[in-house]
């Protein structure tokens, strides 16, 4: 299982990437899955499920905005989380 | 040669650029075009561009850093975006055509330009309060004239323009790299500058920085986001970065700041302005010339005049003898009216990092002989 934080650019993306690195979170950006991106094109940052909570801290405390977080489990997609 | 057209185009650049640009062609490809490696390098890149910019400038996020062309296309999107049909724009007097022209290119709008002495900002500013009313919708304020170098009061505009919410766009064309740019504390609404002077990035470059989102684009394409939607995206920076970027040229400009910021703007203001007032003394010893030199208000670029030939052949003679400056009305009418230097235009000559003591006394012997 995994989260993906959704980006609304790519800058956007590598920033927030960059800022969860520095707290030692892994943080990949790629493509967001066709599924969640209707509109086609953009970016995410995908985090471990252990890191969330830690992670969602960062980027508040950053000011970072993101369009929403998803979860993927194996076999069941992609659903948004309530934050 | 002797290069001294540095408010034109900074000629000779710091060695990191050009390497950092050689890598760039071998090694980056286009940023959010894909998930590979060299698409991934460029997207770096471009982030770091932008963010030495953010903290050169007191940017507050990255993303309102534009990478431009030049300064003009970061002035034609600020104007654009603010200027409409009858709006009113209050100039400073010193502007640049790349101002004036996309504001003659809108129907209708109503110009009211400062005309004050050259090198007195408190007369400019006295002006300024007499004109800065409720029917200006937009100022534009050219930070340091490039044909006399006069450093306007971009603070004290800025203060006013705020207490009066009049939207401010500066060009800091010959400013940037060398007086401090506080994108924040003026809370202009647009800042546009060239890489190619005094950041000494490559020609082809330029940087706008914005305060808000709701820009006009100058130009609709891919960005690599949101692709199913015809509109651009309503974001920066891709909301002005339609089409694919000049990466070589970020990765140069990126290289450029660094050198700014580890020399430092103020030091590297201080030897132009020593090699400007040595120019403008040994000027002023020779009969017949003119110049437009000021101790206080006044950066690296000076204009000056002779009386009896005329300011292109003099060039044209220079320029025979291996030194390059310019000549003419430096694309700035509006800057020659207000000095009233419209009809003669002037010579002038401007200093980079790369200039020496050395290479103004050599100008200063070709100055002096000068056939009439």
């Amino acid at each position: 299982m995994f989260y993906l934080i959704m980006c609304r650019s790519q800058t956007n993306a590598q920033r927030i990437s960059k800022a969860l690195e520095r707290a030692g979170i892994p943080a990949r950006i790629l493509r967001s899955p066709a599924e969640i991106s209707p509109a086609g094109c953009s970016y995410s940052v995908k985090i471990p499920a252990h890191a969330l909570s830690r992670a969602l801290t960062i980027l508040n405390g950053t000011g970072l905005p993101h369009q929403g977080v998803y979860v993927s489990a194996e076999g069941y997609g992609y659903r948004e989380v309530e934050l | 040669m002797i290069y001294f057209d540095s408010a034109a185009t900074s000629l000779q650049k710091p060695p990191a650029v050009r390497r950092a640009m050689g890598e760039a062609m071998v090694t980056m490809a286009s940023p959010g075009r894909g998930d590979y490696g060299p698409a991934a390098r460029a997207a770096k890149t471009l982030l770091a561009c932008r963010e030495e910019a953010a903290a050169l400038f007191q940017v507050a996020e990255p993303e309102r850093v534009i990478l431009t062309t030049s300064a003009t296309h970061g002035l034609n999107i600020a104007i654009k975006t603010l200027v409409k049909p009858g709006s009113t724009v209050l100039l400073t007097g010193y502007e640049h055509n790349a101002v004036t022209r996309p504001l003659a290119a809108i129907p209708e709008v109503h110009l009211r330009t400062l005309r004050t002495p050259l090198f007195q900002p408190e007369r400019l500013l006295e002006e300024l309060d007499r004109q800065l009313d409720e029917t200006v919708d937009v100022v534009i304020c050219t930070h340091v004239s490039n044909v006399f170098g006069f450093i306007l009061p971009v603070e004290e505009i800025a203060a006013r323009c705020r207490r009066r919410q009049v939207p401010l766009i500066v060009d800091a064309a010959q400013s940037a790299g060398l007086l401090p740019i506080r994108m924040e504390d003026w809370g202009a609404e647009f800042v546009a500058m060239p890489g190619h002077k005094g950041l000494y990035g490559p020609q082809g470059t330029g940087l706008l920085l914005c305060r808000g989102e709701k820009v006009q684009p100058l130009m609709e394409g891919g960005t690599g986001s949101l692709s199913m939607l015809q509109e651009m995206p309503d974001f920066l920076p891709d909301r002005l970065e339609a089409g694919t970027h000049n990466v070589p040229g970020a990765a140069g400009l990126l290289e450029g700041m660094r050198f700014v910021r580890k020399r430092g703007t103020e030091k590297l203001l201080r030897h132009e302005i020593a090699l400007k007032n040595q120019a403008a003394a040994g000027l002023a010893r020779l009969p017949g010339v003119q110049v437009f030199a000021s101790r206080e208000h006044q950066s690296g670029v000076l204009s000056f005049r002779l009386a009896d030939r005329d300011a292109g052949q003099a060039g044209e003679w220079l320029a025979r003898q291996g030194l390059a400056l310019r000549t003419g009305l430096h694309c700035a009418p509006q800057a020659h009216i207000t000095a009233g230097t419209e009809k003669t235009g002037t010579l002038r000559v401007s200093f980079s990092a790369f200039n020496t003591p050395r290479e103004v006394e050599r100008f200063l012997e070709l100055a002096g002989r000068m056939p009439s």
